[in-house]
């Protein structure tokens, strides 16, 4: 059955499919984070938190064929979950990758990251469940790649801008800006109230700008 | 996160109308010349798009009005040595660009060197993790051929919804200048400011505009399209400038 909805994952833990109890992967898993084996997780292999879950594609399915195809995009239809796909890109399975990077991240818009083996796999996946729980407890300043917003003044900005004005340098851009307030009432000055604070041969050019 | 199609199955029969309308255009930094000379000439060559080289600092490439590209070598990704650098820029793009991807190219083996081990750190595996949740998007490529291949997909992918770069991408003398300082406002992306150059006549008509004839104009989002607004509006406060300047002038 098409199992793909969210399910509820505790604090810090992994819920694993039941087939891959026993597995290298979950072998590794143990210790690092807490994992719990569910039945009928249906096409999710691994659950990282309430909105992130995982789906595993081995060197095997690859090789295989499209079926591996066909259950993501079940997945992509079924549920609304965030769907990391993990993908083994062995010496065997490399020349299939940039297909399937093509479909699941082009076409599918989905999340894709090779590893070359299920160790690899644990650890990766180790990674992006610290990640989880940080967004969860809304450490979101963690991120290094998250943009903060800082507010920033606009005024060395406005400045420079005025600068790109033909004839316009540092100290007449500083006086039209004191003058004028803001590049929007300096655009639609007139000659004559430009000439006031520049002098007519500047005032012509800023004009024509 | 890229909204997906709605049926991705049958994503390939929309391709069909591209044919007529012409390439779609990659705005390439110039430093790329020297570090991706291989990406540049293989867009070129061999996938005849339209590659403008230009001084974006931002990023290495612009693929549409949204979407930028980074090109990061995989051995970047290994040490914590550059990531302060990479989060910087990145951190940078977000604040321009409504869709970010990285593409991540496995290094090259120098002549004379034996294929080096990719030994697979815990600080990469972490670096993807936070990519992953800061909804930047990633790619892998094995040379800068497949890179150039990558960017010819997105390329045309952004084509597919609208939001490829429409503008003429080399505008000459007086325009030029107005360019200049379009660029100098902040957070404005290069394809902005060249969307701004052709959809308006002078620097006036942009600085009149409302917050939605900027928006459709330079194909910004809302929030975008509100910063310039209030940058435009902004009231110039002396005191508020940071180094004290030259007594000149008065």
């Amino acid at each position: 059955p098409v199992t793909a909805g969210s399910i509820v994952v505790p604090y810090g833990h992994v819920i694993g499919n039941e087939k891959w109890r026993g597995s290298e992967v979950a072998q590794r898993l143990q210790g690092k984070v807490r994992l719990i084996f569910e039945d009928g997780l249906g096409l999710v292999d691994f659950h990282l938190s309430n909105r992130t879950c995982i789906l595993l594609i081995s060197e095997a399915d690859l090789v295989a064929g499209d079926e591996f195809k066909r259950r993501l995009v079940r997945f992509r239809n079924a549920s609304s979950l965030r769907g990391i796909v993990i993908v083994e890109k062995t010496q065997i399975s490399d020349q299939y990758y940039s297909g399937v990077q093509k479909f699941v991240v082009l076409e599918l818009g989905m999340v894709l990251l090779p590893v070359a083996n299920q160790g690899e796999a644990s650890q990766l996946i180790v990674q992006l469940v610290s990640f989880c729980v940080r967004e969860q407890s809304k450490e979101r300043g963690a991120n290094p790649f998250l943009r903060k917003q800082r507010a920033q003044l606009a005024e060395p900005a406005v400045l420079q801008a005025a600068q790109h004005i033909p004839g316009v340098g540092k100290t007449k851009a500083l006086l039209l800006l004191q003058h004028f307030g803001s590049i929007h009432r300096l655009c639609n000055a007139s000659i004559s109230e430009l000439g006031q604070v520049v002098g007519q041969t500047v005032a012509q050019q800023i004009y024509t700008f | 996160i890229p909204v997906p199609e709605s049926n991705p199955s049958l994503a390939g029969i929309s391709r069909a109308p591209l044919e007529h309308s012409p390439s779609p255009c990659i705005l390439a930094d110039s430093r790329e010349i020297s570090s991706g000379p291989g990406v540049i000439s293989c867009l070129r060559a061999v996938h005849g798009l339209r590659v403008q080289v230009c001084s974006l600092g931002t990023s290495d490439y612009i693929v549409s009005s949204r979407l930028a590209v980074d090109r990061v070598f995989q051995s970047e990704l290994q040490s914590p040595g550059n990531r302060n650098k990479l989060s910087q820029r990145l951190q940078r793009l977000q604040g321009v660009f409504e869709r970010i991807c990285v593409i991540v190219e496995t290094d090259r083996v120098r002549p004379g060197e034996t294929s080096r081990f990719f030994q697979r750190t815990q600080h990469y595996d972490g670096v993807l993790s936070a990519l992953v949740q800061a909804g930047i998007r990633i790619l892998f490529s094995s040379c800068q051929e497949e890179t150039a291949a990558l960017l010819k997909e997105l390329a045309l992918l952004e084509h597919r919804k609208d939001a490829a770069i429409q503008a003429p991408t080399e505008p000459e003398g007086h325009r030029r200048d107005i360019l200049n300082f379009y660029l100098s406002i902040p957070n404005l992306s290069y394809g902005a400011a060249l969307n701004l150059c052709h959809s308006f006549g002078s620097i006036t008509a942009v600085a009149n505009s409302s917050v939605a004839a900027l928006a459709a104009g330079a194909r910004l989002s809302r929030p975008q399209a509100e910063e310039l607004h209030r940058f435009l509006r902004h009231d110039f406060d002396l005191q508020l400038l940071p180094q004290p300047l030259p007594a000149k002038g008065k």
